[in-house]
């Protein structure tokens, strides 16, 4: 019986996407404010762990985010700024 | 070049709505940013059929349909036990479907270029564009700027626009949870159905509470597709903290649980993905849903019910957009006040009226222990009843052991379960 644990970089794999090098749609506002976060739930709340901690630091990466938009609503401190990836860019959802 | 109606987001809601218009003889604009429309999207899994009789008959024709949903399932889960009730229609009814929300909404969008809308892809809108008297006049991509004597907002759950014109707040965490969503396809759709229980055009929609979401607020669900099935967790954003896994690992808990991973060994994985989705329905709807030269509809405006178990939102969304569009049809000009027979319509409509009456289904099933009652204490005690060792208990027997065990008040349970009666 295959009963594989799909890693979550195995799962984002599987997704297409097209990624937008030159502007990231999603920045962190102000690192401070992430240092001095005691809980962190971006690093729980995001389905493609963009946001990874590193001692106290986040690390935010961009390219396999699945756009839904959970970060800056559930960021304590309103750290994240959040766009629309323009013209096309990001995810691209074929069969969900 | 000036179109009569602009509209935001090719969704189900943007579509039906785009679909009115241009058959009635508007000059309409979809601008989607996605690639094409439903690159953006993801849903559970099902479509209820009903409504969309009243107000997309064309569906019935060709519309893609996976499987006709004939189980319902909903299963109480905890690390090594299962409670799952099954509703089965015998008959071939045909009242709600699944299917691939990308495969509808592409359907869907043939139907509107048919009727004449343009739908332009690849484009963001960043934001409404106002006049000096604060009435929105056409939309902003970049240092573009499209006018349109009517925009309707179909953006969906992050509603970003409607912040940046000042209509709504910035999303609570209290309004919303995130859905995870894993697409498991089987070589062979036989397996699938065997595994299931399904006839070759059957389709399952099965709702799971407990285990899921680590017995918070929320759950899993499959949907059974054609050759694949849809399977995720659902989580309210305001329990994040009370969570012990990251939702990325949560979900592929829930596949790997053994009452789960026999049923979807060996498929393969096709597809990862995750989207917000408004759990408090008409609590997070904006203060009004009509502007001048402005409508909301869809996601944006809160129109999406869920009971727990039932959740519909493709059907609230092509109704309102239907609803928007018949709006600006009978609209003599684009100020808020003639627009408010919008809110009329969606007043007179199942829309707002199943909303209303759902109100509180939001406070109900953000109750943290309801969930994680009903399912410890159901669990255990129908595995006392079944599990027979040197005495054979009475339902009663097996419920207040199982109270004891789970320490679990029966009475609260029982409760709750009226609470769910009335309200869910």
């Amino acid at each position: 019986m295959s009963l594989k644990y799909f890693t979550i970089e195995e799962r984002l794999n599987a997704n297409a996407w097209d990624v937008d090098i030159h502007r990231p749609h999603i920045k962190i506002k102000d690192p401070d404010k992430c240092r001095t976060c005691e809980k962190k739930p971006c690093t729980y709340m995001c389905p493609a762990k963009c946001y990874v901690q590193q001692g106290d630091y986040i690390v935010l990466s961009t390219e396999a985010c699945v756009e839904c938009g959970t970060c800056r609503v559930v960021c304590p401190h309103g750290a994240i700024e959040w766009n629309y990836p323009r013209s096309g860019m990001g995810i691209w959802y074929r069969f969900t | 070049m000036k179109f009569d109606v602009a509209i935001v987001g090719a969704g189900p809601a943007g579509l039906a709505a785009a679909y009115r218009l241009a058959s009635s003889g508007f000059k309409v604009v979809v601008l989607e940013r996605g690639r094409e429309p439903g690159a953006k999207e993801l849903y559970g899994g099902r479509i209820y059929a009903y409504w969309l009789d009243k107000y997309l008959p064309e569906f019935r024709k060709d519309a893609p349909v996976d499987r006709w949903v004939r189980k319902e399932r909903v299963s109480f889960l905890t690390e090594d036990k299962a409670l799952t009730v099954e509703l089965a229609i015998t008959q071939k009814e045909k009242t709600s479907f699944v299917v691939p929300l990308v495969s509808f909404v592409s359907w869907l969008s043939k139907l509107v270029q048919g009727a004449g809308a343009k739908i332009v892809t690849e484009v963001t809108v960043d934001a409404l564009v106002k006049d000096e008297k604060g009435k929105i006049t056409g939309v902003r991509s970049g240092s573009d700027v499209l006018q349109a004597e009517y925009v309707i907002d179909a953006e969906g759950v992050n509603r970003l626009l409607l912040e940046r014109a000042g209509i709504v707040k910035k999303l609570e965490p209290e309004l919303v949870a995130v859905g995870v969503k894993e697409v498991l396809k089987f070589e062979n759709k036989k397996v699938l159905e065997e595994r299931l229980g399904l006839d070759e055009d059957e389709g399952l929609a099965w709702a799971l509470a407990g285990y899921p979401t680590e017995y918070l607020p929320g759950g899993g669900f499959i949907y059974t597709y054609k050759d694949s099935l849809a399977l995720g967790v659902v989580v309210y954003l305001k329990n994040w903290e009370k969570l012990k896994t990251p939702v990325y690992d949560l979900i592929e808990k829930f596949r790997l649980h053994p009452y789960i991973a026999p049923l979807v060994k060996g498929a393969t994985l096709q597809e990862y993905g995750g989207h917000m989705t408004p759990v408090a329905g008409i609590n997070m709807s904006p203060p009004r849903y009509y502007y001048d030269g402005l409508l909301i509809v869809g996601d944006a405006a809160g129109f999406l019910l869920h009971t727990g178990v039932l959740i519909r939102g493709v059907d609230f969304a092509i109704a309102s957009g239907v609803l928007a569009a018949e709006a600006i049809k009978e609209a003599r000009s684009p100020s808020a006040e003639d627009l408010a027979i919008y809110e009329k319509k969606l007043r007179e409509s199942f829309v707002l009226q199943q909303l209303e009456k759902f109100r509180s289904a939001d406070r109900l099933l953000g109750d943290e222990s309801l969930f994680r009652d009903l399912t410890l204490l159901s669990t255990e005690a129908a595995y006392r009843y079944f599990n027979i060792d040197h005495n054979q208990r009475t339902m009663f027997e097996a419920v207040r052991e199982a109270s004891k065990k789970t320490r679990v008040s029966v009475l609260k349970t029982m409760i709750n379960m009226i609470r769910m009666l009335r309200s869910l």
